[in-house]
């Protein structure tokens, strides 16, 4: 039953991925470059929220703070850049390195603590890291990096006039990060993470090393997460605190995995598809009348889609596969019968 | 797909709904009907009414447009009642989920001779309040473009529209003030809604790589009032500004410092500077204390603090025990008002109080601090008391008083000039094409009679050489020019009068 | 000038722990992160601010009203949102009452500008008090006295009424408390009602010194989280413990250290105060 199941979301893995690099071919979205936009923050944020999903979902340590993670990868292409004129690349993974280095320092101390202390403790952090970055003087503190013009190429992974080729970015790390997940949770590390989640006393009487595994998740989701850091402030040619490292940007990931489904595979990319948007078009509507329209309805389809679905998109999806297997049950045992 | 049409259609709904409540002034008691979030709000209704008028002509005909296309789509809809019965929550997610891939198919304007600009302002978050009056200001010089004022004394007011009848038509966008919004909005507004140029952002921090997408594009990004010096020092071809940047205003305020140390013998030495970290005010520090190192005067206290600040004891404890002759102020909004409360319970005064385009020059602020406001100083470049220095704005500022209920102040006037040097341009070079526009805009100096000296002329880089401000003084409750001494009415006040002598 | 920073965190210390006080016994009894609890204080603040605008009500009067709103803003949250998403796991409360909170923000920037509103010629403004050297603003002092008597009286309804035994009870076990017959539905409605009425107070006390506007409620929801945590959660006390101690670090090292590392002290102070006390210092 298990194989079967794992064959039918095998499939439609390869067909996903096939469709998403497709998706600039549509003529409609190749000539739009907002809607090129949006398909972009998309990958983005469903690989950030997949990031977050290790240590968030699979773990259950829910952390507020994978913004710091985020930013110090955003940091590292940047100081690259801007302070050091050469390629960002050496700044990645620079950046990824002391972000997982961070992590680990920080997480370790931290998951002596449960629940709710946990994820306060995690957004101490961010705002700890958000006021040192602000007046931090070597990175430019308040005043943030901002991007010279440069050549356009893969060499330096700008480009100014298309948006093509920051989708394919993104699609390499929505494939990458969406890749190391799948293998993840077929793996045995995946189980353990799950038995630390279910309940981590039990955990640790059947010989897991809780404390090494929450450490590992946390160190691969932050390795990950600047990452998506680093594309983001490739495709905006600016960082600074606010933008890349404080409670909003955190709260966007937990925000999407949770309308998605937490602790699940599909949870953050349908969180994304559906958020991202939402944010996007409602501003792109009403945004210009001002005085926050786009935001009250922002706020209000969140809201309702909460109420309505309290488990995320994937909750829904679960319930309908769950009615459709009755069903066939049924039909199967009336066939029996008939027999 | 008999889902989908339900869908659309209750997309539609909502979204007219929207436009009506929340834009047609003469439909909005309606709200009342639907919305009853509390008497408070009703109450508020009489006081603030001017939020939402959209006064462009082009955005009314929009709303209406939408709203006759969503009633066709009821009458659809009733035709063939039968489709209701369907599951709730899928729809609401369907609902959401077509919400966000329809794509925005940009306005339809009927007239043919319409220049679009975009306008790219803080329309919402902490600094909403600049934003709203920027782009209220912007919509002020529009309709003194488009229609005939001839009563106006401003170039174009004259007429009607630019280059033998064409309108300008406004495109609002909100960048929120974050830079990554920034950046993506101004790139919808140059692809998606074919604006001709962008004003913008208030925020330097949004300025920045706004104006980056408009250089790639080659298009104009006129901005009014950010004030970091960096934005014009970075080359850029079509990029420019109107305001003062922070350097002039702070090399300004160490020529005031002397003036004062050799025509009073004030004998002031010391600076300290209050700022909120972030990329305005840092900017502003650094720049202060720059010109005052290069001046010789010392920084004995550097306070920077959080904006949003609860409280602001310790920073002004901070100063209070540094003891300086002089505070160079860069606070917004809220925090000035903290500020200037805390330093009354604080009972400490510095002997002078320079700042820069903050709080300071916001007439509701100065208003409601009252008498607490008074004897500050700042740079100011426009504020309703110059009116004799530029009598021009008095009419512009009527149609723009009428949307939101205060004069112009120093930011947002420059965001008027903004429109108006770029459809003098327009006309002058006698076509849209961008280098044409852009040629003439650095080769001539333009008249404008809105912004202080009546003149704009650029240098590369796009910075408006003939920026300049006033150093002001708020005596009663009113701005009174104390420096330069040849354009000053009145004598400064020095030292401030303690709080307790008042 | 150390007793004079010193007095003035504690009196900062005191709105937090009124703030917290509210946010303590929502996530004690509830475990519901309510992120639109800063929201609630603005519209606390607006409602005492509009009183004393039109009606020239003092904040010392219109207290009574702000708490009235937000009690009954409580009630409709819980009533509206929070009772649906109960079912889910216990994140999508917060991420409902992120989305509430995004939304009052904005309809409060969308109905009332977002002028910064200050309300002046109140009875207390700017009045102050000398001890020696030292100098006590009237309108903190008696905000603080305020935030005080309120605090203790929810925790003495908390501990010695029967209603403070239902709630005591559905926090330690939910099923439990309803087969000892206590409506439970009932205690959270109750409790979310509470907790916007302490906020409510606050809000409707701080227009007497503090600006309104809409982002008002940011950092103060934000300490809020903090105060709660570091006190541990439902424990009363602790929260009014933590907010002093907040207020007092914040002040202190705003001073000695520097403005811009406050916050940085108080986070600090957190994280080195669980490290210690896992569960806060009055958890258990």
């Amino acid at each position: 039953m298990i194989k079967e199941d794992r064959k039918k979301q095998d499939l439609f893995w390869y067909v996903l991925v096939a469709i998403l690099i497709l998706i600039p071919f549509i003529p409609r979205v190749a000539a739009n470059s907002f809607t090129q936009h949006v398909f972009i923050l998309i990958l983005l944020y469903a690989s950030m929220s997949q990031a977050w999903n290790i240590i968030g979902g699979y773990c259950g340590q829910v952390s507020f703070g994978h913004s710091v993670f985020f930013g110090i990868g955003a940091y590292g292409a940047g100081m690259a850049i801007v302070k050091y004129g050469i390629v960002p690349w050496p700044g990645i993974v620079i950046g990824s390195l002391i972000a997982t280095v961070v992590a680990v320092a920080i997480s370790y101390p931290c998951f002596k603590l449960k629940g709710h202390y946990f994820a306060i403790a995690t957004f101490a952090i961010v705002e700890i890291f958000n006021r040192l970055f602000m007046v931090w003087y070597w990175l430019n503190g308040a005043l943030g990096l901002d991007y010279p013009m440069l050549k356009v190429g893969w060499k330096n992974f700008v480009w100014y006039k298309t948006k093509i080729p920051y989708y394919y970015g993104a699609l390499i790390l929505f494939v990458i990060i969406f890749g190391i997940v799948r293998f993840i949770e077929r793996n045995r590390f995946g189980y353990y993470l799950k038995a630390v989640r279910e309940d981590q006393e039990t955990a640790e009487a059947v010989g897991i090393n809780s404390a090494f595994i929450k450490l590992a998740a946390m160190a691969l989701s932050a390795f990950l997460a600047s990452f998506c850091g680093a594309f983001f402030v490739q495709y905006n040619f600016r960082v600074e605190p606010p933008m890349v490292m404080s409670l909003h940007v955190s709260m966007l990931f937990v925000l999407v995995t949770i309308l998605g489904g937490v602790g699940t595979f599909f949870g953050p990319l349908l969180g994304a598809m559906i958020l991202i948007p939402l944010q996007e078009y409602t501003r792109v509507y009403w945004g210009g009348l001002g005085s926050g329209v786009d935001l009250i309805l922002f706020g209000f389809l969140i809201i309702l889609i909460m109420v309505r679905q309290p488990k995320g998109i994937m909750g829904l999806i679960n319930e309908f596969q769950n009615y459709r297997n009755r069903k066939r049950r049924r039909i199967i045992s009336t066939e029996a019968e008939i027999n | 797909m008999k889902y989908g049409c339900f869908v659309i259609l209750l997309f539609q709904i909502i979204k007219s709904c929207i436009n009506i409540f929340f834009s047609l002034k003469e439909l909005f008691y309606l709200s009342y009907l639907i919305l009853p979030i509390s008497t408070v709000t009703i109450l508020n209704y009489y006081l603030i009414s001017a939020n939402f008028k959209l006064k462009t002509e082009g955005g009314v005909r929009k709303y209406y447009k939408s709203f006759y296309l969503s009633l066709e789509n009821i009458l659809i809809f009733l035709r063939r009642k039968t489709e209701v019965n369907f599951c709730k929550k899928i729809s609401v997610i369907v609902l959401t989920v077509l919400l966000a891939v329809t794509v925005a198919s940009g306005a339809a304007f009927a007239q043919e001779k319409v220049i679009k600009i975009g306008t790219l302002f803080p329309l919402t978050g902490s600094v909403a309040l600049a934003g709203t009056r920027c782009k209220a200001a912007v919509e002020a010089a529009v309709e003194v473009i488009n229609n005939a004022h001839p009563e106006i004394q401003v170039p174009l007011a004259g007429q009607e529209g630019i280059l033998d009848g064409y309108k300008i038509v406004l495109v609002h966008a909100d960048h929120q003030g974050k830079a990554d919004i920034a950046k993506a909005e101004a790139e919808r507004l140059f692809n998606q809604e074919k604006v001709y140029s962008i004003i913008g952002c208030y925020n330097s921090a949004c300025t920045a790589p706004a104006s980056l997408v408009a250089e790639r594009e080659g298009k104009i990004f006129m901005c009014g009032c950010s004030s970091s010096a960096a934005l014009t020092e970075r080359g850029l071809e079509y990029f420019f500004r109107m305001a003062p940047t922070d350097q002039t205003e702070s090399l300004e305020f160490c020529e005031v410092m002397e003036w004062m140390n050799e025509a009073k013998g004030a004998n002031v030495q010391t600076i300290g500077i209050i700022y909120e970290n972030t990329e305005f005010g840092k900017h502003a520090a650094d720049e202060g204390k720059a010109a005052a190192a290069a001046a010789g005067f010392e920084v004995v206290a550097d306070v920077p603090f959080s904006p949003g600040a609860t409280n602001m004891n310790s920073e002004v404890q901070t100063l209070k025990a540094k003891n300086p002759d002089v505070v160079f102020g860069a606070c917004l909004g809220g925090d000035y008002t903290l500020w200037v409360r805390t330093m009354k319970q604080m009972d400490w005064l510095p002997k002078m109080c320079l700042n820069y385009c903050t709080g300071y020059q916001d007439p509701v602020i100065t208003q409601q601090l009252g008498d607490d406001a008074n004897y500050f100083m700042g740079g100011t470049g426009y504020a309703p008391e110059f009116a004799e220095l530029m009598p021009a704005v008095a009419a512009v500022e009527k149609i723009y008083e009428d949307m939101v209920d205060v004069p112009f102040d120093s930011d947002s006037i420059q965001e008027a000039v903004a429109v108006l040097i770029l459809a003098q341009a327009i006309e002058k070079a006698g076509t849209l094409d961008y280098d044409a526009v852009r040629d003439t805009l650095y080769a001539n100096e333009w008249d404008s009679p809105l912004s202080m000296g009546g003149k704009v002329a650029f240098v590369p880089g796009g910075q408006n050489s003939k920026a300049m401000s006033m150093i002001t003084q708020l005596q009663g409750g009113e701005y009174k020019r104390v420096y330069p001494v040849d354009l000053a009415t009145d004598e400064v006040v020095f030292p401030m009068i303690p709080w307790n002598e008042r | 000038m150390f007793f004079q920073i010193a007095i003035d965190g504690l009196l900062t210390g005191m709105v937090y722990a009124l703030v917290a006080s509210g946010l303590s016994l929502i996530w004690g009894v509830m475990d519901v992160l309510n992120f639109a609890h800063g929201e609630f204080l603005m519209l606390g603040m607006y409602v005492s601010y509009w009183l004393g605008f039109l009606m020239n009500l003092d904040p010392l009067i219109s207290w009574i009203a702000s708490g009235v709103f937000c009690f009954l803003l409580g009630v409709l949250t819980y009533k509206l949102i929070i009772q649906h998403t109960l079912s889910g796991p216990s994140l999508s409360a917060l991420l409902a009452t992120f989305g509430l909170s995004m939304m009052l923000k904005n309809i409060a920037l969308n109905r009332f500008s977002p002028n910064f509103r200050i309300l002046t010629g109140t009875l207390l403004d700017g009045k102050r008090i000398f001890l020696g050297n030292i100098v006590l603003p009237l309108p903190q002092l008696i905000t603080s006295i305020f935030a005080l008597v309120v605090v203790f009286i929810i925790y003495y309804i908390i501990k010695r009424t029967r209603l403070g035994w239902a709630i005591q009870a559905t926090a330690m076990d939910k099923s439990a408390a309803e087969l000892m017959g206590i409506n439970t539905e009932k205690i959270f409605l109750l409790v979310f009602g509470l907790g916007g009425l302490c906020v409510g107070i606050a809000g409707g006390l701080l227009p007497s010194y503090l600006a309104v506007h809409p982002e008002v409620g940011g950092l103060f929801s934000l300490i809020a989280f903090v105060c709660v945590a570091m006190g541990g959660f439902g424990s009363i006390p602790g929260a009014l413990l933590a907010a002093l101690l907040i207020g007092l670090v914040e002040a202190l090292s705003g001073f000695y250290i520097a403005p811009v590392f406050k916050y940085v002290a108080v986070f600090g102070l957190y994280l080195l105060i669980v490290m210690v006390r896992p569960k806060g210092l009055f958890g258990w």
